[in-house]
């Protein structure tokens, strides 16, 4: 096996199928990527066994003969990663060697034959849609940050998928705050269908929905979920388990609604958030006709206060709340206004960019 | 070890001295690891126990604590009765009562349930630090350098379930073992008011028939391919390499392999917050004079610094104070606000006013101590927004 490749074609492929390789495993072959050649297209393989990602790339130069290897991953991204813009990389494999010329450069890697390379093993998938892929990161965006990591309640450290027919939905908790995004398209589903995908797979994901226009195909089988684009195909086992109802903690009868300035809330928030116990990030919201008053204290008792005008009429309220989960969801909603709607000092809050949005966020207060 | 060591020498030097640091580093923490005592207790049906308590009508009849049947509620708690008919939680109302026309559901009290959890937590903190609350109605302890009960993590165990019985007035179940794995298969084997304790010497025999459906994070959909495989309690999964294992289940595979023998080195994760910090000492013979007990101060300060720099810091002082037992066996605190690194000069005027108050007596303890600014006023609490499922899931 031998051919060429600019530098520009592999590094953006190689650089994300990397991302998805774990740096230490148990088994030495997941350091690795595969590369299979096939006419003259080159598909790069990485893989933690949870995850797994394709990355295919067309060779200008037409190579001798196809072939397959697999190489260290990081050590391979490193050394694209640095050679000059504009190089041809030169790839020859002899027996257990992987040798990388460009240049007056020339590296030896160490190989491993491609047949010990794991697949993800694969289900029958059993619903599939199409989607823009600018619409599918849309939805990963505005509500990714609210995943669990590390949680004992182990299907909280992914995202649920919830596809109906003519709508697919995320949802994400830790179990503190809540994010949600529905989106509107045209998916044939005779009934709703629940999977959760696990965190990483949900970020890795993420970064390969590149061009916006451009479509993805989406299947989900029992236990994985596929997604492929035209340069990639991402496929991540399912977390078996099962997630919260979520509907139960959206809230239904908030008494008080509270229309705002996103950005002067958004502001405000940061800089009272300076003075928050760097822990536990708990500030006071002290609501009354017409403004909110935004408190925070330190164990040193140092203060701060901000003064919001907010459109609000009604009794007042005094809540408090970790003020990174309310900066969170300040920072992926779009729009001037933001409308907050509470009920008492124990009951959870919800956000949302209007009621017409397509985005709905739970934050439950903190006890202060 | 021999064969590593003979490998390092071949090696540089800088290179070398690392590497003996990581076998030194692996060696330790081997050690500390295999030494452990965990208890893992669980409350029995918690949030039902409660109300069973509470009203005396509840029990002895299938009752559960849930949503009413006409909003779409959901059981998050039955007592035994009601299992008996089927009923489980996490199941709509609306299903329960059919399966259970006679099924009573009391709305949630979460106060009262808070409440109960807190003096059970509170029981837990007598005889270790290291408490990790898994939800309301349950947690791991780590008694591995605990001093009660003669060192006994069966007896500590023991005594626990006696006393929340006694104190709180419901029961429930421990499991006692070498790591937080087989301490929580323990507190589910002999449920309700049940204790199982897994001696490391019974760990192999005990895992070889262990049904893999118990393993926490070994779910509906890894269950069936377990099945499919033929594999159905530990044993057999036993049979398979790490490789294997990695292969067929993904990260997860070398968990399995690991929990399948019965090991599992997770730590206990502590996330109490203090609420104050104390040193005593009681003497061989009584303290006659201030002068006397004036003497001892000196060494208790001492003390109660290296306590307080175990902190690191992450508490703020707002009190000292100082305990004394007289030899009436009497017992008197006296304390003062302070802000700010703790004084030896505020003990000496506390020790001047507590000893006074004995009025001539002898004092047989002497104790010093500091409060902390208590978490509720200064950081707040979290509320959940699943506080029901916590209890499903746990």
């Amino acid at each position: 096996m031998k051919f060429v490749i600019s530098r520009d074609a592999l590094l953006k492929p190689l650089n994300l199928v990397a991302g998805v390789v774990e740096r230490r495993h148990t088994l030495p072959i997941l350091s690795n990527v595969m590369l299979v050649l096939e006419g003259n297209q080159l598909s790069i393989t990485g893989t933690d066994l949870e995850v797994e990602l394709v990355g295919r790339v067309a060779l200008e130069q037409m190579p001798a003969a196809g072939g397959e290897i697999t190489v260290p991953a990081r050590k391979l991204a490193d050394i694209c990663k640095s050679l000059p813009d504009g190089s041809d990389i030169e790839f020859t494999v002899a027996d257990d060697r992987v040798t990388v010329r460009a240049g007056r450069s020339r590296f030896s890697l160490s190989a491993i034959a491609a047949a010990d390379f794991p697949n993800v093993e694969q289900s029958p998938g059993s619903q599939q849609f199409v989607v823009k892929q600018g619409d599918l990161k849309r939805l990963i965006d505005r509500t990714s940050f609210a995943m669990a990591q590390q949680d004992v309640r182990y299907y909280l450290n992914g995202m649920l998928w919830e596809v109906n027919a003519g709508h697919l939905r995320m949802v994400a908790t830790d179990g503190h705050r809540l994010a949600m995004c529905t989106l509107e398209a045209p998916i044939d589903a005779a009934e709703q269908m629940q999977v959760i995908l696990p965190r990483k797979g949900v970020i890795e994901l993420s970064r390969l929905l590149i061009n916006e226009d451009q479509e993805v195909e989406v299947v989900i089988g029992s236990n994985h979920i596929r997604a492929t684009t035209a340069d990639f195909t991402f496929t991540s086992k399912l977390v078996d388990g099962k997630f919260p109802d979520y509907d139960r903690v959206l809230p239904k009868q908030s008494t008080k609604a509270i229309f705002g300035s996103r950005d002067d809330l958004r502001q405000a928030f940061s800089r009272t958030a300076i003075l928050s116990n760097e822990k536990y990030r708990g500030v006071r919201l002290l609501l009354s006709d017409g403004s909110l008053k935004i408190i925070a204290n330190n164990p040193e008792q140092e203060e701060a206060e901000e003064i919001v005008n907010v459109d609000y009429a009604g009794e007042a309220l005094e809540i408090g709340f970790n003020v990174s989960y309310l900066l969170d969801v300040l920072a992926v909603l779009s729009g001037d206004t933001v409308k907050l709607s509470l009920s008492d000092a124990n009951s959870s809050a919800l956000l949302e960019e209007s009621e017409q949005g397509d985005s709905r966020y739970v934050v439950m207060p903190m006890r202060l | 070890m021999g064969k590593l060591y003979g490998f390092v020498f071949y090696l540089g030097g800088v290179y070398c001295f690392y590497i003996q640091l990581i076998a030194f580093k692996m060696l330790n923490s081997a050690t500390e690891t295999s030494l452990r005592k965990i208890i893992h207790c669980d409350c029995d049906c918690f949030f039902a126990a409660i109300e069973m308590r509470d009203d005396p009508l509840l029990r002895g009849r299938p009752m559960a604590v849930g949503g009413s049947s006409d909003k779409r509620g959901v059981i998050s708690t039955c007592n035994y009765e009601a299992r008996a008919y089927g009923v489980h939680s996490a199941m709509a109302t609306a299903h329960a009562k059919k399966l259970c026309p006679d099924l009573l559901v009391v709305p949630h009290n979460m106060a009262k349930y808070r409440l109960a959890a807190q003096q059970i937590r509170d029981i837990f903190y007598d005889y270790t630090d290291a408490v990790e609350p898994v939800s309301l109605d349950e947690a791991y302890l780590d008694v591995s350098a605990s001093s009660a009960c003669q060192g006994s993590a069966t007896l500590i165990a023991k005594e626990i379930m006696a006393r929340v019985h006694a104190e709180v007035g419901i029961t429930l179940s421990a499991g006692v073992a070498g790591n937080k794995f087989l301490a929580k298969i323990g507190s589910d084997w002999n449920k309700p008011n049940g204790l199982c304790v897994i001696l490391p010497q019974q760990v192999a025999d005990f895992v070889v028939e262990l049904p893999v459906a118990k393993i926490n994070g070994v779910g509906k959909v890894t269950a069936e391919k377990l099945q499919r495989l033929g594999v159905q309690r530990c044993g057999d999964l036993q049979a398979y390499t790490v490789f294997e294992l990695v292969e067929l289940f993904g990260a997860f595979g070398q968990r399995l392999y690991k929990l399948c023998r019965g090991e599992d080195d997770r730590p206990v994760k502590v996330s109490r917050q203090r609420k104050s910090l104390s040193v005593e000492h009681t003497y061989p013979e009584d303290k006659d004079s201030l002068s006397q007990c004036l003497q001892q101060l000196p060494a208790l300060f001492a003390q109660l610094n290296q306590r307080l720099e175990g902190l690191e810091g992450s508490y703020l002082v707002t009190k000292q104070f100082v305990k004394f037992k007289f030899s009436d066996f009497q017992t008197t605190t006296v304390e003062c606000v302070v802000a700010g690194s703790i004084r030896l000069s505020v003990y000496h005027d506390l020790f001047q006013q507590a000893f006074e108050r004995g009025a001539g007596l002898g004092v047989r303890l002497l104790g010093l101590g500091v409060r902390f600014q208590v978490s509720h006023d200064s950081y707040g609490e979290q509320l959940p927004l699943f506080p029901y499922d916590l209890t499903l899931h746990g």
